[in-house]
């Protein structure tokens, strides 16, 4: 993990806080400040959340994007550092 | 027997020890649960042959985030792709997790799977108790089983990584586990 580039922190730890903060950082937030659900149990959208459904959404999707286009890219630009793993 | 993992995380050094055997163990256990999971869920569309993804990409998705997307899918050739490759990819997934071959190329078409269930279930209903859900849960595994390699213990890779064909050709370990 120490000889990572730039790009590849960007998809790894961008992936990372984006996935963390659209599922724990929000959701604490909601618990505290907004509405504990973002949908009810009949699939209806919540409204009376602090971040709308698709803003959620979006940062956990961007945050699983980032983790996917890590792991393409490395497929893509390098071979594997040791052909044992 | 005790292995010493030796990495830093955000610049820091965060070595630990990791006990091997148990290592192995919840390896072999997470990829013949996730396996079947996935083995059980095409198997089971086919034997209900025929099956209609009409009512998921284009009714429930339909007001969902991926909804822009998924929509393109839900009629003409590309529902009759879909009503295929959802069957047939969750089947070649589960065998592939079972046998422990081409490991790391099925979880990651597991976790792009997983992508559209979780989004989809959970902004229909599924998040009615937070956003943590099952799919989510199955992604994460799919992709720790990408990470950790977990076609090595008891599985065809472990044939695999050694034939001469993938040693000729190193980027075959990121489809192998």
């Amino acid at each position: 993990m120490s000889e990572l580039t730039t790009m590849e922190r960007v998809g790894l730890y961008g992936g990372a806080v984006f996935l963390l903060l659209g599922t724990v950082g929000m959701g604490l937030l909601e618990m505290a400040l907004g509405a504990p659900h973002p949908v009810s149990g009949e699939g209806q959208i919540v409204h009376e959340t602090l971040f709308s459904l698709s803003i959620r959404s979006y940062t956990i999707l961007l945050g699983l994007i980032l983790l996917a286009a890590y792991g393409v890219s490395n497929l893509a630009t390098k071979p594997p550092q040791d052909p044992s793993i | 027997m005790v292995t010493n993992i030796q990495t830093q995380l955000l610049g820091r050094d965060i070595s630990f020890p990791v006990e091997e055997s148990r290592f192995a163990y919840w390896l072999v256990v997470m990829r013949l649960i996730v396996g079947w999971w996935f083995l059980h869920a095409g198997l089971d569309k086919f034997l209900a042959w025929p099956f209609d993804a009409g009512w998921f990409v284009g009714g429930a998705a339909a007001q969902t985030s991926l909804g822009p997307v998924v929509t393109l899918f839900a009629d003409g050739i590309l529902l009759s792709f879909t009503n295929i490759m959802v069957p047939l990819g969750q089947t070649l997934i589960g065998l592939g997790l079972i046998v422990g071959a081409l490991t790391r190329l099925a979880a990651f078409f597991g976790a792009f799977l997983m992508t559209f269930f979780y989004f989809i279930n959970g902004e229909t209903g599924g998040w009615a108790h937070g956003v943590i859900t099952g799919d989510l849960l199955g992604l994460l595994i799919f992709a720790m089983i990408a990470t950790l390699g977990a076609g090595r213990v008891l599985g065809v890779d472990a044939y695999l990584a050694k034939t001469a064909f993938v040693r000729d050709h190193p980027r075959l370990r990121y489809f192998i586990g």
